[in-house]
């Protein structure tokens, strides 16, 4: 049973941990997003893909339980739109807020901009699109 | 200042970070999702207070059907407590494993206080200072860097207006795949998720596709 303190730790925790590693790897930074987008550089690509295969190989050993999220209608046009606006603007919803405090000022623009989305998204669906999108949060 | 990370020293720490969060709290972390709940904290905020209720009453009918069956002498029958706001109403296959929205039990695992996902962005932020500072990176700037002059604009107005719609397609996009970079693409494919691979192989190639119009076109 995990208390609401353990857990407001842990996210703490967990956050302090994110935007240090993910400023020190320099994905707050644009040309450095570019290098990894366009394969110039692929030292982020490859962190990336590396966490990735030790997330796997962790969880595996430690059965960490799977999940089966349907693949709904709305994964591969949310997906399209993010990987545009993430090119565009160099931010995915962690990085404005490491840009903010790495000194890029301009990138509070870009929380503007993500939290505008997120609300736009939610009225949106609950309107027009009708998709359960769920979520991976939990 | 000094230079970034290893590629390896950078995986180490992504992996670190979602393994332990995982590990201490049983959920997937995700920031798209953490930006969502803290935006709408007060529709949260009353699920939240919902579920409370639910649990109340799901412990009071449990302690009255203990005292009738201690009264009657007759063993109690299943509580016929009332659904939760979070909680599942498909049937239970014992060969099928329990998804993201279930917990090894019956009922569905509560999302994280909203509170907590909050500390979780401000954590972000306090990290990512921490980091700029003790590298000797942090620089006060009125524009995104040269890397962005170069590649999209130099123009003041041009760059504020694209990185506000830059900025509404991340929001967008990502709550509409359900997830960002780290769900789908740390927790998600490190869990081998199908929904969370081919989420991150299309915004991953959709990012690149895009940057390579903006380096080799425009």
């Amino acid at each position: 049973m995990r208390t609401r303190g353990a857990i407001l730790l842990a996210n703490i925790i967990t956050g302090l941990a994110l935007g240090y590693t993910v400023t020190n790897i320099g994905f707050g930074d644009y040309a450095e997003l570019n290098r990894m987008f366009t394969f110039q550089d692929l030292r982020m690509f490859l962190a990336f893909a590396g966490a990735v295969v030790i997330i796997v190989c962790v969880f595996a050993l430690l059965r960490v339980r799977r999940t089966h999220g349907r693949i709904h209608a709305g994964v591969i046009p949310g997906a399209v739109l993010f990987g545009t606006g993430w090119a565009i603007s160099g931010g995915c919803p962690a990085i404005p807020i490491i840009q903010v405090a790495s000194g890029y000022l301009p990138a509070v623009v870009t929380i503007a901009g993500v939290v505008v989305g997120i609300r736009l998204c939610r009225w949106a669906n609950a309107r027009y699109l009708h998709v359960d999108s769920g979520s991976c949060g939990l | 200042m000094s230079t970034y990370w290893p590629w390896w020293a950078g995986a180490i720490g992504l992996a670190l970070v979602t393994i332990a969060y995982t590990l201490a709290t049983d959920r997937s972390f995700g920031v798209s999702s953490a930006w969502d709940r803290v935006l709408h904290w007060r529709r949260e905020r009353d699920l939240e207070r919902l579920e409370e209720e639910f649990t109340d009453e799901r412990a009071l009918a449990d302690a009255l059907a203990a005292a009738t069956a201690e009264h009657f002498g007759t063993s109690p029958s299943a509580p016929t407590s009332p659904h939760s706001p979070y909680e599942q109403t498909q049937p239970q296959d014992p060969n099928v494993e329990p998804t993201a929205a279930e917990s090894p039990s019956v009922t569905t695992l509560r999302p994280v206080p909203v509170v907590t996902q909050a500390a979780l962005l401000v954590s972000i932020f306090l990290g990512g200072l921490i980091a700029a500072v003790t590298s000797g990176r942090f620089e006060l700037r009125f524009d995104m860097g040269p890397g962005f002059q170069n590649l999209v604009t130099a123009n003041p107005t041009t760059m504020i207006a694209l990185l506000f719609v830059g900025g509404v397609l991340v929001g967008f996009g990502t709550r509409l795949a359900g997830g960002c970079s780290s769900g789908h693409g740390l927790s998600g494919c490190g869990r081998l998720s199908p929904v969370s691979i081919v989420a991150t192989a299309v915004f991953f190639g959709t990012a690149v596709a895009v940057s390579f119009l903006l380096w080799k076109v425009i």
